[in-house]
């Protein structure tokens, strides 16, 4: 595997690359809070079948710049560093990749196909279904998920700027992550202020067997270096991704597209995702999308990390058809 | 001359937006009304103008069978135009426009865009973003500019020109406005309207107005009072604003770099307009680079002898441009 820095949109952009250096390559977008190593388990096996696998760090992550401005952080910042990186991988401009997207990964890939439609040869999306999509622009979403969820939903706690990033500082990176990543109740991620939400600090967090000590401290140590301000900054655009995205109101995803989600991911249980998921929109919205859409049974939000095995193959067996 | 424009307001993304309207009349006698779809031009306007500018293309291509749509566009005119400075980007204007294509045609159709000056660029974006949504594309004034990362507008039209440059002098909130008050709304769009130098507007502070202007054979009484009407009751600070969104546009549209303009265009430039004089266009138009980011770029018409404002200068002959391009789809 090879640790590289890529011009983004004037910044750097940490990547993972691996497989042949002329093998069609997918681009994994991991989601929050996470890092390109939560696809440690697909990126050998997509090298292993010839595929160039390349998972960034998105920007404001890890080994990858942060620019401290929260306006840096809009989807079309992530997405622009996305097409630069696209652009110095690829050896022509109608060169097309693969792209494979979890959590804000894979809303951000749906922009991704929205914007360049050109750049993206299939996608296979995890977690996030295009019902996050742009609609109405005169709505405010963050808005209406307050109204929804109340003021103690993790989104809306995560906007005030500097406010998550002190509690984490005093709950524990450690316990932060460990809390977040075995996450498991089929429900919105609510985090009262009293910090009841982390558990005692007395009490340990035991861990799954997908997921290990040492793969907790490889997350610790680069959000000890980085912080959680550049992931969190994602959160605080969501008013102003809205009001941007106006331009792309009523167009459909024009990829091939497979969607998989967790049976017990909190998303899956936010309001109108199991109806969109499941009925007619879906597949109006994403003409190209494979039926039936796949609902795991028994896994949770970080499916990649869960089931590798079998994300692996979900990805290999939709990508070989193209 | 009968003016009589059917005026409605749409609500669009997030806005109210004005829109001006010329269609052929119905004459129906039953077997064929509503069955025969007339293709619809949206006209798209520049600075310091208003719907108004394109009134003799609406006239001449309604009688040809086009219904003709032209908005005042988000901060002019009778649109709405709001507070926050940087509701101007490319995407918020090109947000309003998809908005007002929808609610035309449906959100599935097609339209025909004619765009001149600030509406060029409008329109090169929404082609760029949304081809999907546009038949062909006449555009005027205003070549094509492909997103560059290392040339962040502002600071490369002061290295260009300098700080009297007009754009660097609008880039300040606020501070144009003042000067454009002490001067007065109805010189200033007269010297911006007649504008026939084919050199880079600079305006420095301090500079007189005091030569008299004469009003060209092509702009009457009557439209500098309808401009001056419209620009004295809403200031300049909407139509101003799209240049203080230059840099906030170029740093949103890095994911369009080295994209395509998918969409078929015919391009038309005066001899004598300033844009056409500005460094390297000519060669850009010449050596090929123009098509090789526009492909679909079928023609390209440089009338001789005609400023900045060609569409108002000459209409026939535009309207003409316009009909012989889009009968051709």
């Amino acid at each position: 595997m090879e640790h590289r820095k890529v011009r983004g949109n004037g910044i750097d952009i940490h990547v993972a690359i691996q497989g042949p250096s002329n093998g069609p390559i997918v681009l994994l977008l991991h989601g929050f809070p996470e890092l390109w190593y939560s696809w440690r388990h697909q990126i050998p096996g997509l090298a292993a079948h010839g595929y160039r696998a390349v998972a960034p760090d998105l920007r404001g992550y890890g080994d990858s710049d942060a620019p401290p401005e929260i306006s840096s952080y809009t989807c079309f910042h992530i997405v622009s560093d996305l097409v630069a990186i696209i652009s110095a991988l690829t050896s022509s401009e109608e060169e097309k990749v693969f792209v494979v997207g979890h959590d804000w990964g894979a809303l951000i890939a749906w922009y991704l196909c929205l914007f360049r439609p050109d750049k993206v040869k299939a996608l296979v999306n995890l977690g996030v279904p295009f019902s996050f999509g742009p609609t109405d622009p005169s709505a405010k979403p963050l808005d209406d998920l307050r109204a929804f969820y109340g003021n103690d939903f993790y989104m809306c706690r995560f906007q005030e700027h500097g406010e998550i990033e002190a509690e984490i500082g005093e709950v524990g990176i450690e316990r932060v992550l460990k809390r977040i990543l075995t996450y498991r109740d089929p429900g919105p991620l609510i985090m009262p202020k009293d910090k009841s939400f982390w558990g005692c600090k007395d009490e340990s967090i035991s861990l799954p067997s997908w997921l290990s000590e040492e793969d907790v401290a490889y997350y610790v140590t680069k959000f000890e270096e980085k912080g959680f301000s550049g992931g969190v900054n994602f959160y605080r655009n969501f008013n102003r991704n809205n009001e941007l995205l106006g331009p792309w109101v009523g167009k459909r995803i024009e990829v091939p597209t497979k969607f998989v989600i967790g049976e017990l991911d909190m998303v899956n249980y936010m309001p109108g995702v199991k109806e969109y998921i499941h009925g007619p929109k879906f597949k109006e919205d994403v003409p190209l999308l494979e039926e039936p859409v796949v609902v795991m049974e028994g896994v949770a939000h970080f499916l990649n990390q869960e089931m590798p095995q079998e994300i692996l193959q979900f990805i290999l067996d939709f990508i070989s058809k193209f | 001359m009968d003016l009589t424009f059917d005026h409605s307001f749409v609500k669009v993304n997030g806005i109210k937006m004005h829109v001006a309207e010329k269609s052929p009349s119905v004459v129906g006698n039953g077997a064929f009304d509503g069955v025969i779809s007339r293709p619809v031009i949206l006209f798209l306007h520049g600075f310091p103008e208003l719907w108004y500018t394109w009134r003799h293309q609406m006239l001449a291509l309604s009688s040809l069978g086009y219904r003709t749509i032209a908005p005042d566009l988000r901060g002019y005119g009778d649109t709405d135009a709001p507070e926050s400075v940087d509701a101007y980007t490319s995407l918020h204007i090109v947000g309003d426009l998809i908005g007002l294509i929808d609610a035309v045609v449906g959100d599935r159709e097609k339209v025909f865009v004619v765009g001149h000056d600030w509406g060029a660029i409008i329109a090169w974006h929404l082609c760029l973003l949304r081809p999907d949504r546009v038949k062909a594309l006449v555009n005027m004034s205003v070549v094509f500019d492909p997103w560059n990362p290392k040339r962040k507008p502002i600071s490369t039209f002061k290295s260009f020109y300098g700080d009297d440059y007009y754009i660097c002098r609008f880039q300040e909130y606020g501070e144009i406005e003042a000067e454009f008050a002490k001067v007065g709304t109805e010189r200033v769009l007269l010297e911006l309207l007649t504008y026939r130098n084919p050199g880079p507007i600079l305006l420095p502070k301090g500079k007189r107005y005091e030569d008299p202007v004469s009003l060209p054979s092509w702009l009457t009484d009557y439209d500098v009072k309808y401009y001056v009407s419209k620009y004295e009751k809403n200031g300049f600070t909407g139509p101003v604003n799209y240049y203080r969104n230059m840099d906030r546009t170029w740093e949103l549209m890095g994911s369009l770099s080295n994209a395509q303009v998918k969409v078929p265009v015919k391009f038309i430039i005066g001899d004598q307009d300033l844009t056409y004089h500005m460094p390297g266009t000519k060669k850009y138009i010449e050596n090929g680079r123009f098509k090789s980011h526009v492909p679909l770029l079928d023609e390209v018409v440089v009338i001789e002898g005609v400023g900045h404002f060609l569409h108002e200068e000459r209409p026939d002959e535009i309207s003409k441009h316009i009909h012989d391009y889009f009968l051709t789809f």
